[in-house]
């Protein structure tokens, strides 16, 4: 098995608050890698970090070799890093199809002049990317809105567009936070068979947060934990579940 | 019809040449930004025009080209905008909102104030006698007119093309779009050069239109004009700037009877009109083709 991601001591300090402090770990390659602990913990400051969008106060991150500290945001979705939002940040006043268009950004490559002028390359790349985005809207199940705003949609929905518009960058690691957050458990359970159903055809690399534990234990094959910005434990979800630093950090010492 | 256009024609292009300048704010705007350099841009095209047109340098070119030297102008005055843009956006643009807004506005001021000291603008004189393209004000329809048609071409084509989504996905949530993979900076300058060329065209055309030019046609009060173009048009569509500017610019003339309480009726329009539609007039023609759209559905036992 091969590593795809390998953090060594990310930190990221805000002030005197130690939000991620010197994390290490590895992610493998085709795996779905969970990401718990407690509010505050810094789980979505370690997802920002690993997307760029907040910059690391120490530490390297490297993905298939290449550093992916320092760099912006945007070349870090173009190398197949794609990310959902724990409070979602679709772009609203889009329609769904649009939401879905936009992050096949990086796949083409058209400019001002040839969308402008229409040129024949630019419009058989435009077919490409209607003809995607439909694909992924029938497969997230939202293909007869397509036209909708995406502020009109449900929670649910939304959640699942975020993950449909992150497919369309087509990434090799897909970083979920928190995809079950006001989910009711029937939408959990078929959340759990996406998931699992999305990995086997993009041949994804999954990280994930989540509270919601039975979802964590029977979709990840292994899992971190974080505590206070510290990583405490990280193994198969059997395993961290014995851990005492882990009860400790989730139930107090006895 | 003659008469009517020999009486009105120097408003009709004037409505024209607003409806220009609004648009080139809608470019910014698509991505999110409220730049108000235009008027900036749009003074420094009249001064490329102007100074083609009456510098001894240029006499032998004006000679021996013609009315070609006309749109020679128009291209060097779009260049010439679009390079200042350039590095004048690069930095502005990492400033966000009414800080923007803010910047762009001391970079007009910076503008007036050194053409006001310049000799080859003609200090605070200006230019004037600035050679003529057509006989009559009403021909300039025919250099205006044409712009517009091929920028709202350039807008439509824009909106559903890949740059056109990266701007609306910028104006959507800058972060999360520069995690889908869209570099920001790049097109917020790309957006704010976009506008500023076409200010910059626009100005090359208005000098001849006007004969003369000097600093007072890129001023703070410009700046503000085509703010109100926008907000009362709006933002959201090519069209809400188109109609913003020619409506606003031929309020004034349509309000001429009312001899000084004019002034007063145009500001309670702005007032009301920004009140009671939101998004502009664009956004409530819009919504009100989605209502008339809906009940006719109904009427004929759609959903």
């Amino acid at each position: 098995m091969t590593v795809l991601l390998e953090a060594h001591q990310l930190s990221r300090y805000f002030g005197g608050l130690k939000a991620v402090n010197n994390v290490s770990f590895q992610v493998n390659d085709g795996e779905i890698f969970g990401l718990i602990g407690p509010n505050g913990a810094g789980k979505t400051t370690l997802f920002n970090l690993m997307t760029g969008l907040t910059p690391v106060s120490g530490g390297t991150l490297h993905y298939r070799g290449e550093r992916l500290t320092g760099l912006p945001p945007y070349r870090i979705a173009g190398m197949g890093i794609g990310r959902t939002f724990q409070n979602i940040r679709l772009f609203k006043g889009l329609s769904a199809l649009e939401n879905v268009k936009v992050s096949q950004h990086v796949t083409t490559k058209s400019g001002l002049w040839g969308g402008v002028f229409c040129t024949p390359a630019s419009r058989a790349e435009e077919k490409r990317v209607d003809e995607k985005a439909w694909e992924l809207l029938h497969l997230i199940g939202l293909a007869d809105r397509a036209t909708e705003l995406a502020a009109n949609f449900s929670y649910g929905d939304q959640r699942r567009l975020e993950i449909g518009r992150a497919l369309a960058l087509e990434p090799q690691v897909l970083l979920l936070d928190e995809p079950a957050a006001g989910m009711n458990a029937a939408e959990k359970r078929g959340l759990t068979a996406f998931v699992r159903e999305i990995r086997k055809e993009f041949k994804l690399t999954i990280l994930l947060i989540e509270h919601h534990v039975p979802l964590v234990m029977n979709l990840c094959d292994r899992i971190a934990v974080l505590n206070f910005g510290e990583l405490i434990a990280v193994g198969n979800p059997a395993d961290v579940q014995k851990d005492p630093a882990v009860i400790e950090a989730y139930l107090g010492a006895e | 019809m003659n008469d009517f256009l020999q009486n009105n024609g120097f408003l009709i292009v004037t409505m024209v040449q607003q409806a220009l300048l609004a648009m080139s704010l809608y470019y910014p705007l698509m991505c999110g930004q409220l730049s108000l350099a235009s008027p900036g841009f749009y003074a420094l095209g009249g001064y490329v025009a102007a100074i083609i047109g009456t510098i001894e340098y240029f006499a032998p070119w004006r000679d021996s080209l013609g009315w070609v030297i006309f749109p020679l102008e128009w291209l060097a005055a779009g260049i010439i905008s679009g390079i200042l843009a350039l590095l004048v956006g690069i930095p502005a643009l990492r400033l966000r909102g009414i800080y923007l807004a803010l910047a762009t506005i001391a970079f007009v001021e910076i503008l007036r104030v050194i053409c006001l000291n310049l000799t080859i603008t003609g200090g605070a004189i200006g230019i004037f006698g600035v050679p003529q393209l057509f006989e009559s004000r009403w021909s300039y329809i025919w250099t205006f007119g044409p712009l517009l048609i091929l920028m709202l071409l350039f807008s439509y084509r824009l909106d559903c093309s890949r740059v056109g989504r990266a701007f609306k996905a910028i104006r959507e949530d800058e972060l999360a779009a520069d995690a889908m993979g869209i570099n920001p900076t790049r097109y917020k300058v790309l957006a704010f050069v976009i506008g500023a060329m076409l200010a910059g065209v626009v100005g090359a055309m208005s000098a001849p239109f006007l004969n003369t030019w000097n600093a007072r046609q890129g001023t703070f009060d410009a700046s503000i004009a085509y703010l109100a173009y926008v907000l009362i048009g709006g933002s959201r569509s090519m069209w809400g700037p188109l109609l913003g500017g020619a409506l606003l610019a031929a309020l004034p003339e349509i309000l001429r009877p009312l001899k000084d309480s004019r002034l007063i009726i145009n500001g309670l329009v702005l007032v009301f009109a920004s009140i009671y539609m939101p998004q502009g007039i664009a956004g409530a023609l819009g919504k009100l083709r989605d209502n008339v759209g809906r009940s006719f559905g109904f009427f004929r036992g759609g959903k």
